[in-house]
């Protein structure tokens, strides 16, 4: 048993849980591909505590209105597409892409003021996004998000993958400035790191070296990875652009990885993500496509580890921090300008912040730690 | 944090810096305007993430660390 010491007179820390906002973010979220919603079939999508439904119109342009028909509350993302308007199951009420009430066919008359509500939509380098604004105010013109690839250059399909997490979606953003959950959790190695908030926009700046000890590179014909570059960037409260270089042996491939979410209630949210190489001499076509399957695999494990780890940890507003953690609360004040009126937005959740943490130490520790697993796994007599 | 006001453009921030290779730099008004060096850096219709940094200001900052204006913390 351990003996309480009762001259201890330091406070121990409490854990603040606080609760998620009961709110959802204003912003562009992107809802998946676009080709995934142009197959003339409503679509449905549990999203900012509704459900709506996705279709295209008979130009293929995507519509989105809420899913609930606002005659008898029919599900119209059960019904059927007729010409340019969604059609609901329950009376065949028919509703246009810009929320109004294009006919009833059994009625003599539309009544008045029969509109619901229609949700702005983008389409940008084969994605889709909707506009969520609980103010219904349209986005400002410099809230975008910004075209991926430049012209000229040739990339490939993007792959995508969708996934629904138990947690609010602060946690994915709170990965922005989480340096040291790199190496815990995901087995990479940062030696630099570099956070820029500014405006709607939360930069990470990260290099990275391999983990000898997680990843033996034994094959002379299969390329080496020595080291990675990254640079992603929040667009908004949601849509993460992360341009990934990853430095092999003999050649670099340039990546474009997404890591972007829409939340359905406060403690539940859709995590997606996709990843485009792009096609050099290096990495022809055929070859980038294999690239393009290792690295979604390798990403996808990368977000298995980060659930396990939200499936069991706490909420916690009130982390208690070191010098060599990232500016939690810093980016979480960022993030708050998601979740108030545009005119409760206060200066210092939109000015320039920037932290460039000092990896010294953590890069000494970890390189012992390296040096440790090889050590130990030599003398288990595991080849290296 | 302390302010600091950057020797080329008069920028005022304010900078805190746990060890050397630490900084950390709040911005206090509009960079857009007041950073010389960003307001050439405004290019629209760029492509991707773009990261602006400003070299005058990185610069101020190491010569208030050397002449002792800000100060580092001791190990």
């Amino acid at each position: 048993m351990t003996a309480l010491n009762i001259d201890e007179t330091d406070e121990v820390r409490y854990i603040d849980e606080g609760t998620p906002p009961a709110r959802f973010a204003r912003g562009w979220h992107c809802l998946g591909l676009v080709v995934d919603f142009r197959d003339g079939a409503p679509h449905s999508i549990e999203a900012f505590g509704t459900r709506l439904v996705v279709f295209a119109d008979s130009k293929g342009e995507i519509k989105i209105l809420d899913a609930y028909c606002r005659h008898m509350g029919g599900d119209l993302s059960q019904g059927t597409v007729k010409g340019d308007s969604i059609a609901c199951p329950f009376h065949d009420w028919r509703w246009g892409g810009n929320g109004k009430c294009t006919d009833i066919p059994y009625a003599r008359r539309v009544p008045p003021l029969a509109r619901t509500r229609a949700w702005m939509t983008m389409e940008q380098d084969e994605l889709l996004f909707v506009w969520h604004d609980p103010e219904g105010n349209p986005p400002p013109a410099e809230v975008t998000i910004p075209v991926m690839r430049a012209p000229g250059t040739e990339w490939t399909e993007w792959v995508w993958k969708s996934i629904v997490i138990d947690t609010n979606c602060r946690e994915i953003i709170d990965n922005v400035v989480d340096m040291a959950h790199f190496f815990y959790v995901h087995f990479s190695f940062p030696t630099y790191f570099k956070n820029i908030f500014e405006g709607h926009v939360a930069i990470q700046e990260q290099s990275g070296v391999g983990r000898e000890d997680i990843t033996e590179w034994t094959d002379p014909d299969v390329p080496q990875l020595l080291a990675h570059r990254s640079l992603a960037a929040y667009h908004g409260p949601s849509f993460m652009i992360d341009e990934l270089t990853y430095e092999y042996d003999k050649f670099d491939v340039d990546s474009i990885l997404i890591n972007c979410h829409y939340p359905i209630t406060p403690d539940k949210f859709v995590l997606m993500y996709g990843i485009t190489v792009q096609k050099t001499e290096h990495a022809p076509a055929a070859i980038a496509d294999q690239l393009v399957d290792a690295m979604i695999g390798y990403i996808g494990v990368g977000f298995e580890q980060d659930i396990e780890i939200w499936k069991n940890k706490t909420r916690i507003d009130n982390p208690l921090l070191t010098n060599e953690d990232g500016p939690v609360y810093q980016l979480r004040r960022w993030y708050e300008q998601f979740y108030v009126d545009v005119a409760d937005i206060k200066p210092e959740m939109v000015d320039r912040f920037e932290y460039e943490l000092d990896t010294t130490k953590p890069v000494e520790t970890w390189k012992q730690e390296v040096a440790d697993n090889l050590a130990r796994s030599t003398a288990a007599g595991k080849p290296t | 944090m302390q302010p600091l006001e950057c020797s080329t453009c008069s920028t005022r921030v304010m900078v805190e810096k746990f060890s050397w290779h630490h900084t950390s730099v709040q911005w206090l008004a509009d960079c857009e305007t007041s950073c010389a060096q960003f307001r050439v850096d405004a290019v629209p219709g760029r492509q991707g993430v773009h990261i602006r940094n400003c070299s005058a200001l990185r610069e101020t900052i190491r010569q208030a660390v050397l002449d002792g204006t800000i100060p580092i913390p001791p190990d």
